[in-house]
């Protein structure tokens, strides 16, 4: 009888582990969409579209971070981790670094947040005249991709109550206090937690479409006979 | 998570410093203007063309001509924008100069901005070195690949997340058109550069310590503000005033004396050691050197600061206060700074032994201070601290200063140094001399040594310390008859020990005594004497005495000095001054039955004015030196087991063996 109820216990585990995983490459996944938006904010590329995108994509963050079977799963297997005795060692150092990912995850959303809000301060859009302080970078908007993969991005589990997303203050004081409370209720070493891969394992093996260097995107046209020594600085490594 | 070990900033986290940043920005805005910035072009590439550059000729110009001031100038300007990471070069990217030619450059995006109050962080390195490792199939320059080790170690942790952060912004990266995304990786690629520039460049962004507040920050008046602007103007009107004639005369007369001693305004001899790489400066300036400079000998004569903070001078100081019987009072001054410098936990002994070996009445090195300061200081040892000695140190140095700093100046002893100083010849090098000095450097002696040869040498001269004359006439008087008694007819010289070099200044003064100079321990002594102790016989003294004229070759000076010992008594009861007043004088050791007090007797300033104070039954103790002292009390101390008197203020009661 028991045995059975341990095995049960630990597929449900096994399924929490699986949806935290997924919970955090959605989150990946929407912070550096973010990331990629809150570059732009205070360039050329400014405007009420880019801060709309903004917003959503933080909704759509709050609602993977604070979601509250993201935190009850995981603070009550990490505490609850001293009587289930069977499921080993390597279990709970697979949840330590679970725990310790998420962590830096929201460590490193927040402090992109943070950046956000000083620029949306330094460079608001209420009157037109303003435009003319942003800042002439060279982009043009072209965030209209990126909305469009923070779109595509499947919560791991169904919210059933939709909360109201916060404003931005609110949405960074609530992180910071989530974070401080994660940090002081669960005791994780996270110098004990080692990484999976070695380096340099992301240099080989991406498969994926050739990857164009940015020499090659800026290379420039040599008009034939001209003067200008068209040079795009190949001559460096970018 | 990150390990937040921020440099010791006491957790004030926003600390700016560089107040240049809100002010670039500003001149930044104002260049970015499409009307009136600076003019923007496109720049065309292969595959698009993008707009918004600007060429460094237009940057130069248009910064000449805004702030109207000249090209060299705009450029630097300019420049500095760039090494900030306002601006960032589109074509060789690494250098961050503004090149007056038509090289394009474009305006950083304000997410890239520089700023202190968010700190670079390492993770975000990590995760864009991960991601030119993946884009550039890991070849990255040296100083990434160094980096991107060092990061791997040390964010172990969340090494997963970072490499996972860097495919995602990777991949998010590439939804953007063209155009955009070749402006991200440049913005991008700037900024690295900037916050991590290549090991050897000089970084904009070093901006040393931290400060305490911004000084962008507007800053309220409150009343507090006011109220200390009220403070210190009133202040500053009671502050004591000098006319201004005074004090640029005394700047004057300091530079006029002062002038030939300054290496950096007058030559060193024989040559700066900074300039020449040779030693030889040093080496003849050492504090303990046996021949002084000429120009060392000189600076003692501007002052008697200078005079004493010279360890060589002092040495020279002490050595003709020696001659003149009045050392304890350099002795006392440099036990007050001692005190004053020395560690909290030595303080109180230090205090007891100063007052003991010179403040207490009968003490073996008696300084002479008047009395309202010897009441101060006597009041403040009640309960000591590092300057209680100061109003007594004061007075010393007062009378050092004024009585016999005059008198070293004229003495033999300072001509003597002065005659014997040596001037060395100035250096003459050649260029491959200046070579082969500086490839012939070698550090100087490790400052641990330094002090522990400092440390040897003062318990050396505390061992070997010269004895006042003062303490020296104590039971004695100079009578001729002493020596009748003791047997001896001429000093034994040549018999004394090497430190009594004022033996000869003494002819009056009885062998006995002058022999008990001899600095043995107090205890053999003691025991020695006891063994001797018949008083109140005066054959057994007179026989005494002959023993000593009969052995006194063959005895050893220690039994010389017992067998002298006690006759000495009687002389003093036999000196015409002498008041045996038992009792009255104040002890500063405990008596134990068995060993005859020592009572010390009143102060005597004058050789020649002897007032001796002993009761009859008393023993001379020959001159010992204040470590002999100390080793009888503590040696007392342990017999008896009780505390000795150390506040004078408690009433000394004539002997009664207790202390």
């Amino acid at each position: 009888m028991s045995r059975w109820r341990r095995s049960v216990d630990e597929l449900a585990a096994r399924r929490r582990q699986h949806e935290c995983e997924r919970a955090q490459d959605a989150l990946s996944r929407v912070t550096s969409c973010f990331q990629q938006l809150v570059a732009s904010l205070g360039s050329s590329a400014d405007g009420s579209f880019l801060r709309d995108e903004l917003d959503e994509t933080r909704t759509v963050a709050h609602r993977i971070c604070s979601g509250n079977a993201w935190l009850s799963c995981r603070l009550l297997r990490l505490l609850s981790d001293s009587d289930s005795a069977p499921s080993g060692v390597q279990d709970r150092q697979v949840l330590e670094r679970l725990w310790v990912l998420f962590l830096s995850a929201l460590e490193h959303f927040l402090y992109d947040l943070r950046k956000a809000c000083d620029l949306i301060g330094q460079f608001p859009l209420a009157e037109r005249s303003n435009r003319r302080l942003l800042v002439n970078t060279g982009c043009v908007d072209g965030v209209v991709g990126v909305a469009a993969r923070v779109a595509s991005v499947q919560l791991p589990w169904l919210t059933s109550e939709v909360e109201p997303s916060p404003d931005l203050t609110n949405h960074i004081t609530g992180l910071e206090t989530m974070m401080s409370e994660m940090q002081q209720r669960v005791p994780v070493a996270f110098w004990s937690v080692e990484a999976t891969q070695p380096a340099w394992a992301e240099a080989r093996g991406e498969p994926d479409d050739l990857v164009e260097s940015l020499e090659d995107l800026m290379e420039v046209e040599i008009i034939a006979g001209s003067q200008k020594t068209a040079c795009c600085g190949l001559g460096c490594i970018a | 998570m990150t390990i937040r070990n921020v440099l010791r900033d006491h957790g004030q986290r926003y600390r700016p410093r560089m107040a240049c940043l809100k002010k670039a920005e500003k001149v930044v805005l104002e260049m970015q203007d499409p009307a009136t910035g600076v003019k923007l072009q496109p720049q065309r590439l292969v595959i698009t063309t993008i707009p918004h550059a600007i060429t460094g000729e237009d940057i130069v110009a248009w910064l000449a001509d805004r702030f109207q001031i000249d090209a060299q100038e705009a450029r630097s300007f300019g420049s500095m924008l760039v090494a900030l990471g306002y601006i960032y070069p589109i074509q060789d990217h690494k250098r961050l100069v503004v090149k007056p030619d038509a090289s394009l450059y474009r305006f950083q995006t304000p997410y890239f901005w520089p700023t202190q109050q968010w700190p670079v962080e390492d993770t975000d390195y990590a995760i864009y070195l991960a991601k030119r490792n993946i884009r550039k199939k890991g070849i990255l320059e040296l100083h990434e690949q160094e980096q991107y080790n060092r990061l791997h170690k040390w964010m172990n942790h969340k090494w997963d997340f970072i490499v996972m952060q860097a495919k995602e912004q990777y991949r998010a990266a590439k939804e953007r058109k063209k155009p955009d995304r070749v402006v991200f990786d440049c913005q991008e690629r700037a900024y690295w550069v900037v916050h991590r520039p290549p090991p050897g460049t000089v970084s904009a962004m070093d901006y040393g310590l931290e400060r305490l507040i911004d000084p962008n920050a507007h800053e309220a008046k409150t009343p507090d503000d006011y109220e200390r602007i009220m403070i210190f103007t009133q202040q500053s009107i009671m502050r004591p005033r000098v006319k201004s004639s005074v004090s640029i005369g005394a700047l004057v007369k300091y530079c006029a004396t002062y002038k030939g001693h300054d290496p950096f305004l007058s030559k060193c001899l024989p040559s700066n050691p900074w300039l020449t790489d040779d030693v030889t400066y040093w080496a003849l300036n050492m504090p303990n050197v046996e021949i002084p400079t000429k120009m060392r000998v000189e600076r003692w004569t501007f002052s008697f600061g200078e005079l004493l903070s010279d360890p060589r001078g002092r040495d020279d100081f002490r050595l003709f206060l020696k001659k003149e019987f009045s050392g304890e009072n350099l002795a006392f001054w440099e036990g007050c700074e001692d005190l004053k410098w020395g560690t909290a936990a030595t303080m109180k002994e230090k205090a007891e032994q100063i007052y003991k070996t010179f403040l207490a009445r009968g003490a073996p090195r008696w300084i002479n201070i008047d009395g309202k300061t010897m009441e101060i200081t006597v009041k403040g040892l009640k309960h000591p601290h590092r300057y209680v000695l100061d109003a007594a140190q004061t007075h010393i140095y007062m009378l050092m200063k004024k009585d016999s700093y005059g008198r070293y100046l004229k003495s033999p002893v300072f001509k003597e140094t002065m005659k014997k100083a040596v001037c060395p010849e100035e250096h003459k090098f050649s260029d491959s001399q200046l070579e082969q000095n500086a490839r012939n450097r070698r550090p100087s002696l490790s400052p641990i040594i330094i002090r522990q040869q400092e440390q040897e040498q003062k318990a050396k001269m505390a061992a070997s310390a010269p004895v006042d004359i003062t303490q020296l006439c104590r039971f004695t008087t100079p009578v001729p008859h002493l020596a009748v008694y003791s047997g001896i007819t001429d000093p034994p010289s040549a018999n004394a020990s090497p430190s009594l070099p004022f033996l000869a200044h003494t002819p009056a003064c009885p062998s006995p005594i002058s022999v008990a100079l001899d600095s043995t321990s107090a205890s053999e002594r003691r025991a020695e004497a006891s063994e001797g102790e018949s008083e109140g016989n005066p054959e057994a003294r007179a026989s005494a005495g002959g023993n000593v004229s009969k052995s006194r070759v063959a005895l050893s000076l220690r039994r010389l000095l017992k067998r002298g010992c006690t006759p000495s008594s009687m002389f003093a009861s036999l000196s015409p001054k002498c008041n045996s007043a038992a009792g009255t004088s104040s002890r500063i050791q405990p008596i134990t039955p068995d060993e005859p007090s020592q009572a010390p007797p009143r102060r005597i300033g004058n050789f020649f004015q002897i007032k001796v104070d002993i009761p009859p039954e008393c023993r001379i103790y020959p001159i010992e030196s204040e470590d002999e002292d100390e080793e009888n009390r503590a040696i007392s101390r342990e017999r008896l087991g009780t505390k000795e008197i150390i506040c004078p203020w408690e009433s000394l009661t004539p002997q009664n063996g207790t202390g």
